[in-house]
């Protein structure tokens, strides 16, 4: 899914950001899209079925990671569904009334539906959906209700689970590691699952952890150079199977890992696709999260008119979460890790979220 | 009043700077060739000030030839217009007598001048060779750098002058001596044929400054010119083959070293064209105003610049501090200020300025004391281990030697800087408030009484020539009839009718009972204003002299360490 | 001497027409600057000026802009204590992030009921940044420690002492967040809706930063506190020849800076999100410095500064929805500083140009008479 938008991706780039990110994601300045006219200026055949607002979190459209996949979603959804879209992000130590800000300048320039990504919107999505009754906001990785309001959930600790078992099986030393972004809720589920689908292989298997920073510093999720010596550090220590679920951090990860002949395994997106080509070799298998498809399913259910509020949770059974199986590296082991998919999906084994 | 005759000078020496021109030829005493170095009419003028007024002096190639002068002189200025750091703005130079113009030190470098920084400018991880070639290092090949021919360069260097410098060694690892032989090869390495050497004895002991002549004898006879720069009279005259006296900007003597006794070059630098300060009836009175015993301050590695100095002030005395400047004088100021650690004791009297009932810190304490007098010092405070700021409080007044280091705040306007020092004094502050009013009002009276020419009180203090500041600091040290005043070179470049008005403050606060540590480089000032002198040397107190009865010879020499004065 | 530093941080006075002057020029070129980097990207420089105008004169965003104002406001104020005396507070930010954990685990414990709880809550984060500063202060009175190295490795503590408290000990889970039990109704401070045409208020806490600027001013220029401590910043031998305590300046003043740092979490945590999370804005402490140049360290000057950083910050999005690139605030925002103190120093050279010659020129008079 990631794939087919790439090219798209290229080309909406000139839209938000010409000046900044338009160099992050290719260099591609080129001319404008159909996306890139203002959301007045439709398309000359029929009015769009939606004018979508999304506001990004901090590093927007191009941070290679969490921000992409919703963008990718709302691409296919431009192409597929038709509709009109505005894509505003987030600047770095803002406050919440700026963040209500946002959401309400979607709001009121009659964009609907709005969709926050990240949990950072959670004050300000609760506060301005009551603003704005009758727009339909949905909210990525938060569970803030409200009657006006989708809550886009994941099951990040079942797809970890899976890449956790991948890990287990994949490792000749009995060695693995888990290098989180930053130290905060959302991340601690991502290691959880991993443990547990390591344990659940090799119940004596050494697992070892390490977040980059602390909130409030969020920069571990985009630091290749704190990736790549806490990976060192891991495979140092014995470990020759590493998961990175630490964001654009991950490549440096991926690097540490190809210099000292490891194994990495990639999140959010599928890495051993989107990842600099030089390091796709390492990554054996990348756990999915698919952000794009809830922001589709979201986007395809407010133009059908089916919107319903309260949490969406995207687990493996919804096929929100997953593993990747590009490059075949983990062929030989892929009964193994469908049979514990098929596990968790008919609730034999519980993974735990913290 | 251009040229004036000292009155005391009895020796025959070319003290007039037009009969200098024609006579600087016949003043060398090997034999004449061209000058390496000729300076004729340089002026150099700063804003308010003039640095260097009409310079003209000769140096022989192959001399050593010192630059005598006060502080302030004009000798680093006419230095800096040598090594192309700051242009002249009148006045030629000739070099081996073709005339030539710097607008860089590069191009002094590339005319052959060098310099040699009072402060050595070496680092200390890198090793001597690194250190000489840095800035100018060869290259094989355009890239990679030379070390081997570098190398052989310096040891060649070192051994042709017999500096004996290791190129291997790490800076770090080098005495003072040592690296001062390495500024030295560093400036020879760069094919200087004209080395100005400034204070270079200022950082040495003794045995040091003796190795230092040995390797400037050295650099001279193998045909290098020596400029060297100093105020310490006897080694000016031990080492140099010439001598220039700078006063106030100008050239006004050049002598051989032969025909010149220290104190004569003393009274060449200091001058006398200023009025008698003069002041013959006695006000000093019985009762001790500050107690100074077994004063000692030591360096950071703990040589001893103030050693075991001790005086009584009375009321109504001036108590004058002779001395060639770099002997202590500043650290024993420091100290009694309180501004820098000292054993010793330091006490003053009990009786405070009149004012004293106002926010005294030290209420309670003169209480204390007051209720049983006893002995003379019995009854004093000891004040050695007050703050700065108490010490000010109890009525001790302070003229710093560097008036914009610890005088002023340069940028502030004039009336705050009236509050400098006196923060919590009336009538700058009422309680924990500044008073605005009464601060600029006594500013005021300061600019009106000591005559500082000033547009205004608002303008800030550095758009002031030094001679105006100086007014406003004696001005607003002597508010508020402090009890001690810790003065010095409280006329330095000043013009000579607020000299004179200073004087005058100075003599009316002394018949009111003002005690006052006198330190001056003035001999004229010092005999006039004092009622008893004492001669530092090297930290210590060496003499004590009746200023009724002294000459500036005598005083000379005993500053200098000759010992006639005893 | 008279360095650019000391012009730089507002120790030398600049005289009347100048001092305003300066400033416009300077954000004229900066505008100059903007438009150029505008017109390069194919955008209309004129059109952007007009968006953010019209942006910036609507009644939501004036309240936007007064409220984001007050807290860089408060970030401005304290780099500018430690600024006034060469002391380089780069911990600033460190400092309010620790008081907003701290006191906000304090007002949700709800100790103290309704107007007493927002008091403790003040007086906890000013104690708290203090004493974070004071460390600072400490280091370089006892050990010589520069104050910029301690504050920059005090920041990094910060993070991580900061990160160890709100995950073990003050913070609870609550879906992917982690935050401090909110502050209970009764301890907000109310948002006046004054602004006519928007129902959003001004965070009342505005007037503390007025009282902070008031004192700020007062304090500097008319105590004999503030005077020691200008004094201090330009020339610490004068002011030990005075009889300054140097050191004991150092530690309060530090002292001084992190307690005004204290209160730049206040107006987000009182008036706003009652609650310190993982999304609590971080790096205030920088845009405090950036503001504090913009205002020369004067407290009407920051005011300003303040206003007009957080007018352009708040316009990022108005911004973007004409698709522009937000970073172009950015590019403002630099070229604005850096304009600011190339007009400053150039009209600070006319200035010293034009009063020495007047004195001279007296001078000179005086000594022909």
């Amino acid at each position: 899914m990631l794939r087919t938008s790439v090219t798209k991706l290229a080309a909406t780039a000139a839209t938000g950001a010409v000046l900044m990110a338009a160099a992050a994601c290719g260099g591609s300045s080129s001319t404008s899209s159909e996306a890139s006219t203002s959301a007045a200026a439709t398309t000359a055949a029929a009015a769009p079925k939606a004018k979508v607002g999304l506001a990004y979190d901090i590093g927007g459209r191009g941070d290679q990671s969490f921000n992409d996949a919703a963008a990718a979603g709302l691409d296919k959804a431009k192409t597929d569904l038709g509709v009109d879209a505005k894509e505003l992000e987030a600047t770095a130590g803002e406050t919440d009334a700026q963040k209500e800000e946002r959401l309400r300048l979607l709001a009121q320039g009659g964009y609907n539906p709005v969709v926050a990504i990240g949990f950072a919107y959670s004050a300000a999505v609760g506060k301005v959906a009551k603003e704005f009754p009758d727009v339909k906001f949905a909210i990525v990785d938060d569970a803030v209700a409200g009657p006006n309001i989708s809550n886009l959930l994941f099951a990040e600790e079942q797809g970890s689970f899976l890449v956790g078992a991948a890990a287990a099986l994949k490792s000749a030393k009995g060695n693995v590691g888990f290098v989180g972004g930053v130290d905060v809720p959302l991340i601690h589920k991502f290691q959880a699952g991993f443990e547990a689908g390591a344990k659940a292989v090799k119940p004596d298997i050494k697992i070892q952890t390490k977040y980059l920073t602390q909130p409030p510093d969020f920069g571990g999720f985009n630091d290749p150079a704190k990736g790549k010596t806490a990976a060192q550090g891991m495979i140092d220590a014995g470990a020759d199977v590493v998961y990175a679920a630490a964001g654009g951090s991950g490549g440096g990860v991926f690097e540490a890992a190809k210099a000292a002949g490891a194994k990495a395994i990639g999140v959010d997106s599928d890495q051993a696709k989107t990842a600099d080509p030089g390091v796709q070799g390492v990554i054996m298998t990348s756990m999915l999260k698919k952000v794009d498809v809830a922001v589709y399913d979201f986007i395809k259910k407010f133009v059908d008119n089916a919107v319903v509020a309260g949490p969406t949770i995207y687990d493996l059974k919804a096929g929100g979460v997953d593993y990747a199986t590009t490059g075949g590296q983990v062929d030989d082991i892929k009964s193994k890790l469908d049979e514990y998919k098929q596990k968790i999906i008919s609730g034999e084994i519980t993974v735990p979220s913290k | 009043m251009d040229h004036p005759r000292a009155p005391w000078s009895t020796v025959d020496i070319t003290v007039c700077h037009q009969a200098l021109r024609k006579e600087e030829a016949a003043i060398g005493t090997a034999t004449v060739t061209q000058p390496a170095v000729e300076l004729e009419g340089i002026t150099k003028r700063f804003p308010g000030v003039v640095a260097n007024r009409d310079i003209t002096m000769s140096v022989a190639k192959g001399h050593i030839h010192a630059i005598v002068g006060e502080n302030g002189a004009g000798k680093s200025t006419l230095m800096k217009i040598l090594y192309g750091m700051q242009r002249p703005d009148e006045g030629d130079i000739r070099i081996d007598g073709k005339p030539v113009s710097f607008h860089t030190p590069s191009d002094a470098i590339a005319a052959g001048i060098g310099m040699v920084h009072q402060h050595f400018m070496l680092a200390d991880n890198l090793t001597v060779l690194e250190n000489v070639i840095l800035g100018s290092e060869p290259t094989k090949g355009g890239v990679a750098i030379d070390f081997g021919s570098a190398r052989a360069k310096i040891k060649e260097i070192s051994d042709a002058y017999g500096l004996g410098v290791e190129p291997d060694t790490l800076v770090e690892d080098l005495g003072v001596g040592a690296r001062q032989r390495v500024e030295i090869l560093k400036v020879l390495y760069r094919g200087a044929r004209i080395l100005i050497l400034d204070e270079p004895t200022a950082v040495l002991v003794p045995q040091e400054v003796d190795e230092l002549f040995d390797n400037l004898r050295g650099l001279v006879r193998e045909g290098l010119t020596i400029l060297f720069i100093s105020h310490k009279l006897d080694e000016v005259l031990k080492v140099a083959d010439a001598i220039t006296v700078i006063r106030r900007g100008t050239t006004v003597a050049s002598v051989e070293p032969k025909s010149v006794t220290a104190r004569q070059l003393a009274e060449l630098m200091v001058g006398s064209e200023l009025p008698s300060p003069e002041t013959r009836e006695s006000t000093v009175t019985e009762v001790v105003a500050i107690a100074v015993s077994g004063l000692t301050v030591l360096s950071a590695d703990g040589r001893k610049l103030i050693d075991d100095v001790s005086f009584e002030i009375h009321k109504g005395e001036v108590l004058g501090i002779a001395g060639v400047e770099g002997n202590g004088q500043a650290e024993l100021v420091e100290a009694i200020m309180g501004m820098r650690p000292s054993t010793g004791t330091v006490r003053v009297g009990l009786e405070r300025r009149a004012e004293s009932e106002e926010e005294g810190t030290s209420a309670s304490e003169d209480r204390d004391h007051a209720g049983r007098p006893a002995s003379a010092t019995m009854s004093m405070h000891d004040i050695s281990a007050w703050p700065t700021l108490r010490r000010r409080e109890h009525g001790i007044g302070y003229i710093p030697e560097d008036r914009h280091r610890h005088g002023l705040l340069l940028e502030a306007p004039l009336w705050e800087n009236r509050i400098l020092g006196h923060q919590t004094q009336k009538p700058n502050v009422k309680g924990i408030w500044i008073d605005r009013k009464g601060a600029r009002a006594d500013t005021q009276r300061i600019v009106f009484t000591y005559d500082v020419r000033t547009p205004g009180i608002e303008v800030a203090a550095d758009a002031l020539s030094g001679g105006n500041q100086q007014k406003l600091i004696v001005g607003r040290e002597m508010s508020g009839d402090p009890a001690v005043l810790i003065a010095s070179h409280p006329t330095r470049g000043v013009d000579v009718g607020a000299q004179a008005a200073i004087w005058d403050h100075l003599r009316d606060a002394r018949a009111k009972g003002l005690a006052v540590l006198l330190i001056s480089a003035d001999l004229d000032e010092l005999i006039g204003l004092s009622d008893s002198l004492k001669v530092i040397l090297r930290g210590r107190i060496v003499a004590d002299v009746d200023p009724a009865n002294v000459t500036p010879e005598q005083l000379g020499s005993a500053m200098t360490g000759a010992g006639e004065a005893q | 001497m008279n360095t650019f530093l000391n012009r730089l941080m507002g120790r030398v006075k600049l005289g009347g027409l100048l001092a305003v002057a300066a400033p416009i020029l300077a954000i004229v070129f900066a505008m100059l600057i903007t438009s150029v980097v505008l017109i390069a990207a194919g955008k209309p420089a004129l059109d952007t000026f007009g968006w953010l105008i019209d942006n910036g004169s609507q009644p939501r965003s004036i309240v936007n802009i007064v409220n984001l104002g007050t807290t860089y406001y408060l970030a401005a104020v304290a780099v500018a204590i430690g600024f006034r005396m060469n002391l380089f507070n780069i911990g600033v930010d460190g400092q309010y992030r620790l008081a907003a954990l701290i006191s906000a685990a304090v007002g949700g414990a709800a100790v103290l009921p309704g107007v007493l709880n927002i008091v403790l809550v003040v007086v906890v984060a000013v104690a708290v940044g203090g004493l974070w500063a004071a460390i600072a202060g400490f280091l370089k009175v006892r050990r010589g420690v520069s104050e910029v190295i301690s504050t920059i490795m005090l920041n990094a503590i910060a993070t991580a002492f900061g990160s160890w408290l709100l995950i073990e000990h003050f913070g609870t889970v609550n879906g992917n967040a982690i935050a401090t039990t909110p502050i209970p109704d009764n301890a907000h401070v109310p948002a006046a809706a004054i602004v006519p045409g928007t129902q959003l208020g001004i965070n009342t806490f505005v007037i503390v930063a007025i009282v902070v600027g008031i004192a700020y001013a007062v304090v500097l220029s008319r105590t004999r506190f503030g005077f020691n401590l200008r004094a201090t910043g330009r020339s610490e031998p004068a002011a030990v020849a005075s009889g300054v305590s140097v050191k004991k300046m150092v530690l309060i003043t530090m002292i001084l800076s992190g307690g005004a740092a204290g209160l730049i979490g206040m107006p987000e945590l009182l008036g706003s999100s009652f609650t310190y999370n993982t999304n609590f804005p971080a790096g205030l402490g920088f845009t405090g410095i950036a503001v504090a140049l913009l205002g020369r360290n004067n407290a009407v000057g920051m005011a300003i500064g303040a206003l007009l950083f957080s007018f352009l910050d708040t316009s990022s999005d108005i911004l973007q929805l004409h698709d522009i690139s937000p970073e172009i605030v950015k590019i403002m925002q630099g070229a604005i500083v850096l304009s600011v103190i190339i007009a400053y120093e150039l009209a600070h050279r006319y200035r010293l140009v034009a009063e020495q010659r007047r004195v001279s020129r007296e001078l000179l008079e005086g000594a022909a008479a």
